[in-house]
């Protein structure tokens, strides 16, 4: 390549950390866009992660020893892109003119919104949390009840928000099951004497490594799975909670009461950038790549590319990989581009 | 494919209350009916998902479909968008286009809600009428009831609801001549009026005869109890 040539990464999770990370070992120039004071996005509020228990903090703090010469821009966030590949030229929100020749995506996911599901009532009981917050409780090691009594009864309950066409989300958000048993997991650890029941339609632990952990939920935690979606919950004079279900198994319609109730949230395309960068989405509202098979970094815009979970849901792992992949697909598209070459983006066919 | 499937898959109700089902059992679990009967609409909808003719006659014999109460409390949920409830209705009027509904004793009891509800409708216009509830068959309602019974005519010119007076308000009004035609030809466009027809055939074909039609007819209109009446194989067996 003659010029060095800029490249800028938007969203700081992990895998935009990842992309910027590898694009700068390939001698670029980055910039890193940060809406949050710090980078490291869901993770750093992640306690430890599935399904090795590695701490979150660990991961970021790797991920950004790997930056390099990276110019980081926390507290920012990008107000227009103007120009075309490979002479972008992006606007921050601070009013800074950031020339790009390729740009990346990676601004990530937001949780469901549990107030939707208004029969499982969140924010109207008193112990019905998300899993989110329940991370925040492992990370302080006081799982409590509102009341502030040592809960024995806890129930996890699958697909919150996701493969539900009531709160339009089709799809499987893929990391809620192994997060789940992860969750039982730890809870079993803090408070051995509790009684753990996950409330699940199908267990989907797809990686590497999870069914063992799921294996080990049972075996080694005694954490009981009914294959029953739930229902609904209501409270009782005391704080606690009923859930009704379906033993699907035993074809059982089911009352068990509980101490605390969590939901496993699923994830939501964040794509508030879809009209300043024009890209379009797919029909469960994450970016759309070009192909879902062989380019799935590349957007339906040349010189703009999409990594993470910016399209569609992935555990940790698989969005720093993807981040990486995309880092390729851009150093591939640049020196094609530097080369005057036309561009050899995977053809649709 | 079978022939019943295939009329089932026309019905409207159907189409619109059936696609996939993720075996999820919410609908169950809020259904009450499932809580007193051996009731599930998660087995309906996985039955008729099978789409196997001799598992759907099977169903359409049963009890199971007259448990439905049509509260519809399973179709808001369902996270596939499906409705048991609309299902259900189907296949009831399947059953009863069919005649299988007599081979069940819940779908025997069509025969009251036809004679009292749908006569009644197409008499009047109105599905229940007060002079239907008689003490002697509703004693649980009390000497209240029963001087309400008796008294009904004055009572209701002293509440400005009288009985059988043209567009008065209240449910005894008498609906005009006019407006009830207009009742009876959705009734007979809808199919409602076969539906019924069918239900007097079906029992007529399962009892052997009109006049033991008319005999579990009197038997339930004196006894409050359709099971008083016995089936000519139940009574063979007690011999
Ligand atoms: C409840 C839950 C638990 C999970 N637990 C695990 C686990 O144990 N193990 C595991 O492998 N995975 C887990 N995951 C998945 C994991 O969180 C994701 O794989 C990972 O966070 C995705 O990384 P990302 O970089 O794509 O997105 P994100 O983590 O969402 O990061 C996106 C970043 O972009 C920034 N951003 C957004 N918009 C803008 C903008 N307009 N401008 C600038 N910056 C922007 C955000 O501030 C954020 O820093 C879990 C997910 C959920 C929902
Ligand atoms: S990963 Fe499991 S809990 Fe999450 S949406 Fe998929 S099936 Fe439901
Ligand atoms: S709620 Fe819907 S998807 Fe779930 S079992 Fe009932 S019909 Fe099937
Ligand atoms: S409509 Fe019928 S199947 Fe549905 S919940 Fe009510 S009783 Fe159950």
């Amino acid at each position: 390549m003659e010029k060095k040539q800029q490249v800028v990464v938007i969203g700081g999770g992990p895998a935009g950390l990842a992309a910027a990370g590898q694009l700068q070992s390939f001698g670029l120039d980055v910039v890193l866009i940060e809406k949050q004071a710090q980078v490291g996005g869901h993770l750093n509020k992640w306690y430890k992660v599935f399904p090795d228990f590695t701490p979150a903090e660990e991961i970021v703090a790797h991920l950004k020893s790997q930056l390099g010469n990276t110019r980081v821009l926390t507290n920012t966030t990008v107000t227009a892109i103007s120009g075309e590949a490979p002479d972008f030229s992006i606007t921050t929100s601070s009013g800074e003119q950031i020339p790009a020749a390729a740009i990346l995506i990676a601004t990530g996911y937001k949780h469901f919104d549990a107030r939707l599901k208004e029969e499982y009532g969140y924010g109207i009981y008193d112990n019905c949390i998300t899993s989110v917050e329940l991370d925040a409780m492992l990370k302080e090691n006081k799982i409590r009840t509102l009341q502030g009594k040592i809960p024995k009864k806890i129930a996890l309950a699958h697909c919150v928000g996701s493969r539900d066409e009531k709160v339009n989300n089709n799809y499987c958000s893929r990391v809620c099951c192994t997060n789940a048993v992860k969750l039982a997991i730890e809870i079993k650890e803090q408070l051995p004497e509790s009684e753990i029941y996950c409330l699940y339609m199908d267990i989907r632990v797809f990686g590497r490594t999870y069914e063992e952990l799921y294996r080990t939920s049972q075996e080694e935690f005694g954490i009981q799975f009914i294959r029953g979606r739930l229902s609904e919950a209501s409270e009782k004079p005391d704080g606690s909670l009923v859930l009704r279900f379906e033993d699907t198994l035993t074809a059982r319609p089911m009352r068990l009461s509980v101490d605390l109730l969590i939901l496993m949230v699923g994830m939501e395309a964040n794509t508030e950038l879809a009209e300043i960068a024009r890209l379009p989405l797919g029909c469960d509202r994450f970016y759309a790549t070009l192909h879902g098979q062989y380019a799935n970094n590349h957007s339906h815009r040349e010189g703009i590319f999409l990594a993470g979970t910016a399209t569609g849901p992935k555990a940790i792992m698989e969005s720093i990989t993807d981040g990486r992949s995309a880092a390729a697909a851009i150093l591939s598209f640049l020196m094609q581009k530097a080369k005057g070459m036309e561009v050899k983006v995977p053809t649709l066919v | 494919m079978g022939k019943l499937i295939e009329e089932l898959k026309q019905d409207i109700q159907y189409q619109h209350g059936m696609n996939a089902c993720l075996n999820c059992g919410i609908c169950t679990a809020v259904c009450p009916a499932a809580e007193v009967y051996d009731y599930s609409p998660r087995e309906v909808m996985n039955i008729c998902h099978q789409e196997d003719e001799e598992a759907l006659i099977e169903l359409l014999k049963s009890d199971k479909i007259w448990y439905c109460g049509q509260c519809f409390s399973c179709t808001p949920r369902c996270p596939r968008g499906n409705s048991a409830a609309r299902v259900i209705l189907a296949l009831r009027r399947l059953s009863i286009r069919y005649g299988y509904f007599a081979e069940s004793e819940k779908g025997r009891q069509q025969l009251f809600a036809k004679r009292v509800f749908g006569e009644n409708l197409l008499k009047r216009g109105l599905t229940l009428l007060a002079t239907n509830i008689t003490p002697q068959n509703f004693p649980e309602l009390g000497e209240f009831w029963e001087y309400y019974f008796e008294h009904m005519k004055e009572m209701r010119e002293w509440w400005g609801v009288p009985m059988d007076l043209e567009n008065s308000p209240g449910s005894h009004r008498i609906i005009p001549e006019k407006d009830m035609e207009e009742l009876r030809a959705i009734y007979k466009a809808t199919g409602a009026l076969e539906l019924m027809e069918a239900i007097e055939k079906g029992m007529e074909k399962k009892l052997g005869s009109k006049e033991e039609v008319e005999k579990y007819w009197q038997t339930w209109l004196e006894t409050g109890d359709s099971r008083n009446y016995q089936l000519k194989k139940e009574k063979e067996e007690d011999k």
